[in-house]
């Protein structure tokens, strides 16, 4: 019954629904989980990369997280040939409004400009909706740090703690009881590698498939976006390391991703 | 008058040994009114690239603005800074792409590039055609005294101290005698570690 009316994505359903939308989430269900959780003093992006064969070549740029300017940074669950359209998007967005107004972008207005765009494809054009969602990273002087998430919809909202990607259900569940408003950003960096390793569905957590980021105030009060080396990803697992093992892991078994997402 | 000339101002680069030195006048005026005296017509980069921009100061404003966003792109997609010989080629095309219409501006470029911190420095005309020299470039409204004073002055392989002396004299000498430039100087000096900034008192008039 649904299947007349998924194929054009700007048309409702006769129950109300845009298949073509939900269909783009669902393909973000296969992608390295992503955790966001923000801080007293700033906050923490990890990632589960997906793409780590030995055959690949190093040295280039990530595949789960991105600057956008110096003052944001996402990273990205879903279609990585998508999510480079977006994050080109968004950067110019970013430049641009410095342009105009000579002070960077509050992190909100850039999300918003994000969302437009997305939206624009569940409505207008035929073209199929991004499978992409993100989560922002960012600080401004208004508002300080924040994080926000958004999706294929072109929804958005603002979080404490959020994940995206595969598992990201038992993530936020376990995100719900362990996080706590006054957390700094080094128990964060803890709580996302505890995480992580309950909701990967390797049995094995290691720094190659792991990245951590972090967006904080350095002592003179400038923003610095860190991205932890192997070896700083290393010893941080090996300090969560004991408690996993009496724990165990609760991950569910997950359709294997292809090397289109990430 | 040249419009060119209308609100004054005046840059001059030279290379030293593993070292570029860049200096600007303070001035800032509509004809011969003076407004500001703390006007600089240097803009940074990154800390080993650096551009001076001379001329209708409407124009370098926007001009340096647009550079930026160019920049600034380009850092966040190559991951890495930009050249200066790379940023000049790219002021150059910016410029001819209103050949016209121009910008009114003058630009020079220099910096330290490579893993030899091998000095480049280039100025181009108002529609981009550039100049690639080795020892001096400079820009403004009294050139011709400044390619006077740098012929003079200039000898090659010079060290950071002795390029800041030079520098100096030949943009104090010229502006002093130049009615839309002065009011003061500020010198920038690039070497492989580090930017060392002065400023300089001139004729205050």
């Amino acid at each position: 019954m649904a299947r007349r009316y998924d194929s054009r994505t700007t048309i409702f359903s006769p129950e109300g629904r845009l298949h073509q939308v939900e269909y783009a989430m669902k393909a973000i269900n296969h992608a390295g989980v992503c955790i966001g959780i923000l801080a007293t003093d700033g906050i923490v992006l990890a990632a589960e990369k997906k793409n780590v064969s030995q055959l690949l070549e190093p040295g280039r740029q990530s595949e789960k997280m991105y600057k956008i300017d110096d003052h944001v940074a996402v990273a990205v669950a879903g279609i990585t040939a998508d999510a480079n359209i977006l994050v080109n998007r968004s950067r110019l967005i970013a430049q641009r409004h410095y342009f105009t107004y000579q002070e960077p972008i509050t992190v909100e207005a850039l999300v918003q400009e994000i969302c437009d765009v997305k939206q624009g494809y569940t409505q207008y054009g035929g073209l199929r909706p991004f499978g992409v969602s993100f989560l922002y990273a960012g600080w401004d002087k208004y508002h300080g740090f924040q994080l926000y998430q958004s999706d294929p919809s072109g929804n958005f909202g603002g979080w404490k703690a959020t994940a995206i990607g595969a598992n990201d259900q038992a993530a936020t569940s376990i995100l719900k009881t362990d996080y706590s408003t006054d957390i700094s950003v080094e128990k964060a960096i803890d709580l996302c590698v505890k995480v992580l390793s309950k909701t990967m569905d390797s049995t094995n957590l290691s720094s190659e498939k792991l990245e951590l980021a972090t967006l904080t105030k350095s002592a003179d009060d400038k923003l610095v976006l860190t991205v932890l080396t192997r070896r700083q990803v290393d010893d941080r697992l090996k300090q969560v390391a004991p408690e996993n093992k009496e724990e165990g892991s609760t991950s569910a078994a997950s359709v294997p991703a292809t090397n289109t997402t990430s | 008058m040249s419009i060119l000339q209308y609100n004054g101002g005046a840059v001059v680069v030279m290379t030293g040994k593993k070292c570029v030195a860049i200096a600007s006048d303070l001035r800032f005026g509509v004809q011969q009114q003076t407004l500001t005296t703390d006007f600089p017509k240097v803009y940074e980069l990154s800390p080993k690239c650096f551009v001076g921009l001379t001329g209708l100061v409407s124009d370098t404003q926007t001009l340096w603005n647009t550079l930026k966003f160019r920049v600034n792109m380009y850092k966040l997609r190559e991951n890495r800074e930009m050249k200066p010989s790379v940023c000049a080629n790219l002021l150059s095309t910016m410029l001819y792409e209103k050949r016209f219409g121009p910008w009114f501006v003058e630009p020079v470029v220099c910096g330290l590039e490579g893993p030899d911190d091998e000095p480049f420095i280039s100025a181009m005309d108002l529609i981009g055609a550039p100049l690639l020299a080795k020892d001096c470039v400079l820009a403004g409204t009294c050139t011709e005294s400044l390619y006077g004073m740098c012929e003079s002055l200039y000898k090659p392989d010079m060290s950071p101290d002795e390029l800041f002396e030079t520098v100096s004299q030949a943009l104090l000498a010229s502006n002093n005698r130049d009615a839309f430039s002065g009011w003061g100087a500020i010198v920038h000096i690039i070497t492989p570690e580090k930017v060392i900034t002065k400023e300089l008192k001139s004729r205050q008039d």
